[in-house]
């Protein structure tokens, strides 16, 4: 039998198409005609130190995105992306910012890991007052004396983690305290923070050993850490070389003895490993067990929109991506307009219930330093897990208030003020 | 505690870490010496040796667990060592493959060949991204080489150890094969003159195959011995190239004992500063090696540049 495809076939076959894709049973997204659609710069790592962090981080602002534009978008404007590796390095951070703002045109631009890449990116946003959203840096200083009009923190920092951990460690624990630090901004103003806790708390800090980021072998600092003989080792360390870290204080059996305290362990440094190399308490924003509404949805809509993501579950860091690219839009929403002056204002008034939050208590941005107040996690090894992914058992759960970040007068935050900051509309 | 004891077990580290660190360097050295060609895909080789290790010994199911099953039955212990010699025997094919496409370039600008291993090394990576995917991963350890052990009071790695004595024996088996057999005969008459030894009638590109291959091969054990300290991910061999190279320039380029020598004075800064002034522990190798190159620029063990006569 011979086919052919004759005019009036083909046409045929197009039209019943079209009227099928039509009426047939999709949805059909519409967004205003002609209308320029919104577009952000995702500015998140994919190589370095953070690299998996930065595409977890990615993942979140992308499902983010998706759920607005499978709503008709916003104003009626499609959102639309572009996104960059940020390298973990901040000279390509402010070149990719730069780029995305003059030659990308982008409105707004998301996602930082590193707190070096969030502030050489921030500084460039202010330059055009373009509203940046660091979604998971978390150095003190970023919402302290780098903070900018146009820059907002959503991840906890450092000093809400000491906060919500050092007091009640002091006593528990003992007194004796070592600071492990990466040697770099975030690293160096958590310890910071953690040893203003434990002198306030009555603990003493017997010694601080840097660690250079990217250093892969800690075997000479848990020997020194051995001969120092501190109650509690306060580890302020983060990305590939906390992965090594824990993977040889597990070999060195020096998990129980002596206790450690690790500031924040990010969900995507923490998978892989598996639950044998964690140890000590750490903190967290969130986890995927919590036992709150919306959690399990959450999770369900996560793993249906990233069937093959390398973590099967979403983590504090997609988590923060997530929830800052749907507050930005729905800033944007609710100012009726993408002016970033208008934009700027909806969001230093933010309140967010808990049960929005998918957290114990409801969160606020703070408006004097642009950093989000929300609930500080404490967790440890689950050694009853009911799944491969159930690594964390959450032990405490500590108020915004109770974990505030109340600044030293040398991190005093000093907002631009909106006349300073240059305004546009996209 | 006195200065010495509390000083030894810090020496001992800076030992054992430049072992390790001699270990790492030792394929990039080799062809480095042998083929004057720059091998930047070592550090990707070094990582494909460890996901391949990881295959070997994974308990899940997989590929091996499904077409081997014997294998897999076999004690850890066993896996371990047969993973010690298959996977780098699987990475020193790959070493091949490299080599015959390099082929192209001898003769000409260097730079071809750096820039082909260049290319090569994120072809692996990314291969390495599409097999494994992106997550970390740890490798299993038989029990008899895991765990701590108690030495005067201070908790050690037993693997570590093990870790150090097997580079050791790696650099003595090399140095054993390169100085006392008639191949490592022919392969150091090939470096030092190609054409008379292409006119005694042997296989310069049988030869420079095999190097390439043992180099590869090489790099791959040291991804297996390193991956349970430096933990398995995609760009881990990003970690492994910078020092191979610095320890190859401070050795002097081509000196089996200059590589070694420089190995154990990287081990021996980067492990004191570790202790003593942690936050220049990965600085103090680049300035030591500035303050080598100042006074010799051919390194500790370098062959004098007719340019110097």
């Amino acid at each position: 039998m011979s086919k052919t495809f004759s005019r009036r076939r083909v046409l045929k076959g197009a039209a019943i198409g079209a009227g099928f894709a039509f009426f047939g049973p999709f949805r059909h997204i519409s967004y205003a005609q002609g209308k320029k659609p919104i577009k952000l710069g995702l500015t998140c790592d994919a190589s370095g130190q953070y690299g998996d962090s930065g595409q977890d981080d990615l993942r979140g602002i992308v499902m983010a995105i998706d759920e607005f534009n499978a709503k008709g978008g916003v104003l009626g404007r499609k959102v639309i992306y572009v996104t960059q590796d940020t390298e973990t390095t901040p000279a390509t951070g402010s070149r990719v910012a730069e780029r995305f703002i003059t030659r990308e045109e982008c409105g707004f631009l998301i996602g930082a890991l590193s707190s070096g890449v969030a502030n050489a990116v921030s500084q460039v946003a202010q330059k055009y007052g373009c509203i940046y959203l660091n979604s998971n840096s978390s150095s003190p200083t970023e919402a302290g004396k780098d903070c900018h009009r146009t820059k907002f923190v959503w991840d906890g920092n450092g000093t809400n983690f000491s906060k919500a951990t050092v007091k009640n460690a002091v006593s528990s624990l003992g007194k004796n305290w070592l600071l492990l630090t990466n040697d770099y901004v975030w690293g160096i103003n958590t310890s910071k923070a953690t040893r203003a806790e434990i002198e306030s708390s009555g603990g003493k800090v017997i010694d601080e050993l840097m660690v250079p980021q990217n250093t892969r072998d800690f075997t000479s600092y848990m020997l020194k850490i051995q001969q120092a003989k501190p109650d509690v080792v306060a580890a302020a360390i983060g990305g590939d070389d906390i992965k090594a870290l824990r993977q040889q204080v597990a070999q060195f059996k020096l998990e129980n003895k002596p206790a450690w305290i690790n500031n924040q362990q990010d969900w995507p440094d923490v998978w892989g490993q598996g639950a044998a190399s964690l140890f000590g308490v750490f903190g967290t924003t969130w986890y995927h067990k919590l036992k709150l509404p919306g959690v399990d949805d959450f999770v369900r809509r996560y793993q249906a929109r990233w069937k093959d993501a390398p973590i099967p579950v979403p983590g504090n860091v997609s988590y923060n991506g997530y929830m800052c690219t749907r507050e930005l839009l729905s800033a944007i929403g609710r100012a009726g307009s993408t002016n970033n002056i208008a934009v700027i204002k909806q969001l230093e008034q933010l309140k967010v219930s808990a049960a929005d939050r998918m957290q114990h208590y409801g969160a606020y941005m703070n408006p004097s330093t642009h950093h989000l107040q929300q609930t500080i996690y404490m967790a440890r090894r689950n050694d009853k897990p009911v799944d491969n992914t159930d690594l964390f058992e959450i032990v405490s759960w500590t108020k915004p208030e109770d974990a505030l970040d109340a600044r030293e007068d040398d991190m005093a935050c000093k907002l631009e003020t909106y006349e300073s900051t240059p305004t546009y509309e996209l | 505690m006195g200065f010495v004891s509390d000083l030894l077990p810090h020496l001992v580290n800076g030992v054992s870490l430049g072992l390790l660190f001699a270990l790492i360097a030792l394929g990039f050295m080799l062809i480095l010496g042998v083929m004057e060609v720059i091998n930047l895909a070592h550090g990707s080789l070094f990582a494909l040796g460890a996901y391949l290790a990881l295959t070997l010994l994974a308990s899940k199911p997989g590929p091996v667990a499904a077409n081997f099953a014997w294998f897999t039955a076999l004690p850890l212990g066993t896996r371990y060592a047969l993973a010690l010699v298959v996977a780098p025997l699987l990475v020193g094919f790959f070493g091949m493959v490299i080599e015959l496409c390099l082929r192209r370039t001898y003769g000409k600008d260097p730079l071809y060949g750096l820039l082909f291993t260049f290319g090569a090394a994120l072809v692996i990576e990314e291969l390495i991204r599409v097999v494994w995917g992106t997550r970390d991963y740890v490798l299993p350890l038989p029990p008899a080489i895991s765990g701590s052990l108690v030495v005067e009071g201070l908790i050690y790695g037993k693997y570590r150890f093990f870790a150090a004595g097997f580079a050791l024996t790696m650099i003595a088996l090399l140095w054993l094969f390169i100085e006392r057999t008639p191949y490592g005969s022919i392969i150091k008459a090939g470096a030092h003159d190609s054409e008379i030894v292409r006119a005694l009638g042997i296989n310069l590109s049988r030869l420079r195959l095999f190097v390439f291959a043992l180099g590869a091969g090489l790099a791959g054990i040291a991804g297996i011995v390193m991956a349970p300290i430096w933990g398995i991910r995609p760009h881990v061999g990003v970690d492994a190239v910078v020092p191979a190279f610095l320890i190859i320039v401070l050795g002097g380029v081509g000196s089996f004992w200059g590589a070694v020598l420089a190995s154990v004075l990287v081990g021996l800064a980067v492990g004191l500063t570790g202790a003593y002034a942690s936050e220049w522990s990965l600085l103090s190798m680049y300035l030591l090696l500035i303050a080598v190159v100042t006074f010799r620029a051919r390194g500790l063990f370098g062959k004098k540049s007719v340019l110097e006569a």
